[in-house]
């Protein structure tokens, strides 16, 4: 069956600051929406006061994964947006895929080796027989 | 320009904090040195921060364990009584733990008992409910397969370590209290079979078959029957296994053979049943090139060979749950 792989998002922005006006957006609007579509996703918010660090949706996977996405200067569907891709990613470390195939039964009437087609030493071959 | 300016510091920070990514834990924001402290302070903060011991999820800024509880419930898909998965989560070394601690700090006889109870009914019902259950799953997908057979593969997959690993990868070690971090792996079992006890509790025992059903058998696809089971003498086995079904006893011959006089000869055994091929193995040596061609009748004969139908997960199997049903009462 399909689990989600995104254990817990993290909305971590400041009540005041100018960039995080689209993160107060979302959370005013559209958090409560994206938690009723994602019941298995667990959504923390937490506004921290004063000038703190660049508001964040900090991501966490099953698999251990923290990924940090930046939510500064976002209007509240973009963050949207990215919250739903995160909701849909594994987390598995986003780093180039070496070949775009890849199949769990390579071979299907079994795979070469030297000996395949070589009759075996027990198939007497003797003068050919005369017909009937 | 001074705004721009704040703004790129502002942005900047994170990235620094980020930097500690590989390790994938510990929060930036809590330990996070406030803007005024020096520049020349961060690097040895940062040091502090990567070299503290990991500490448990629950530990950590943002957890709420109710709403964590209920998200597993939600991404299992599966509907749960809270307070029976609530109690699958307790084990018995954390009461202990618990106690121990209430004890250390001085409170009276009543506030020591906590009034959780732990999970070990729930492990040892969960568990013999997913032996059972994939017992009878074997015993229907392979009918030839001999009851030592199933009873490897059973054991397989519910040992400690496969279990462990499916429950790290449910996130069940944020949620299992226990006295230990990180959790060691029995714990994780115990605490995962006590989920499965659980849910049969709560949903009955289809639903529970689904669920083990999904989550177990795919942990055997990759695997060859005789990584799992250990087979001493299978040229013994395969004997017994003609003389059930009156074929008489297979006569090894070189099918084919290459680099004999060499240091890597491989030579290719093939058993002949009455002058008919039954199996046929590569080895290094004789007597291995036949031990493997009986390994490949034994497949055969079993049906678990690599180019078997895959596993059917359609099915609901209504019948097999009556019979766990009244076999579990």
């Amino acid at each position: 069956r399909y689990v989600r792989q995104l254990q817990r998002l993290q909305l971590l922005f400041s009540p005041t600051a100018a960039d995080a006006r689209g993160a107060r957006q979302f959370v005013e609007e559209a958090a409560q929406d994206f938690a009723r579509r994602h019941p298995d996703v667990v959504l923390y918010v937490s506004p921290h006061s004063g000038p703190g660090p660049a508001p964040v949706l900090r991501a966490e996977y099953l698999n251990g994964t923290v990924r940090d996405e930046l939510i500064a200067s976002k209007t509240s569907e973009e963050i949207v947006q990215l919250a739903t891709k995160l909701a849909n990613q594994s987390g598995l470390d986003i780093i180039r895929i070496r070949k775009p195939f890849h199949t769990d039964n390579p071979s299907v009437q079994g795979q070469w080796h030297p000996l395949t087609n070589k009759p075996s030493i027990l198939t007497v071959q003797g003068p050919r027989l005369q017909p009937q | 320009p001074a705004m721009a300016a704040r703004l790129l510091l502002r942005a900047a920070r994170p990235l620094l904090a980020g930097a500690g990514r590989g390790t994938g834990l510990g929060s930036a924001f809590s330990t996070a040195p406030p803007p005024e402290k020096k520049r020349w302070l961060r690097a040895y903060l940062e040091l502090q921060r990567l070299q503290a011991p990991p500490q448990r999820r629950s530990e950590k800024p943002n957890w709420d364990y109710h709403a964590e509880v209920q998200a597993f419930s939600h991404r299992v898909q599966e509907n749960f009584a809270l307070d029976l998965l609530k109690t699958a989560f307790v084990n018995p070394c954390y009461i202990e733990s618990e106690e121990a601690r209430r004890r250390r700090l001085g409170l009276d006889k009543d506030a020591v008992a906590l009034q959780l109870q732990d999970n070990t009914g729930l492990a040892e019902r969960g568990l013999r409910f997913a032996r059972a259950y994939l017992a009878q799953c074997f015993e229907g997908a392979y009918p030839e397969l001999p009851a030592k057979g199933i009873e490897a593969l059973v054991n397989f997959l519910t040992s400690q370590e496969l279990v462990s690993h499916v429950a790290q990868n449910l996130s069940i070690q944020d949620l299992a209290l226990c006295r230990d971090f990180p959790a060691p792996p029995d714990v994780l079992q115990r605490t995962f079979l006590a989920v499965i006890g659980a849910l049969l509790e709560s949903s009955g025992p289809e639903r529970t078959g689904i669920f083990v059903r999904d989550f177990f058998i795919p942990q055997l696809i990759g695997k060859d029957l005789f990584e799992i089971w250990e087979v001493v003498n299978p040229m013994g086995l395969l004997l017994e296994e003609l003389t059930k079904r009156n074929i008489s006893a297979p006569e090894p011959r070189i099918t084919r053979q290459l680099g004999v006089s060499t240091v890597l000869p491989v030579y290719f055994v093939g058993l002949y049943c009455d002058k008919k091929i039954l199996a046929e193995g590569p080895g290094e040596t004789l007597l291995a090139a036949e031990e493997e061609a009986a390994r490949v009748a034994l497949r055969k004969l079993y049906g678990y060979t690599e180019n078997r139908r895959p596993w059917d997960y359609s099915k609901p199997k209504q019948e097999l749950a009556a019979e766990k049903a009244i076999s579990s009462n």
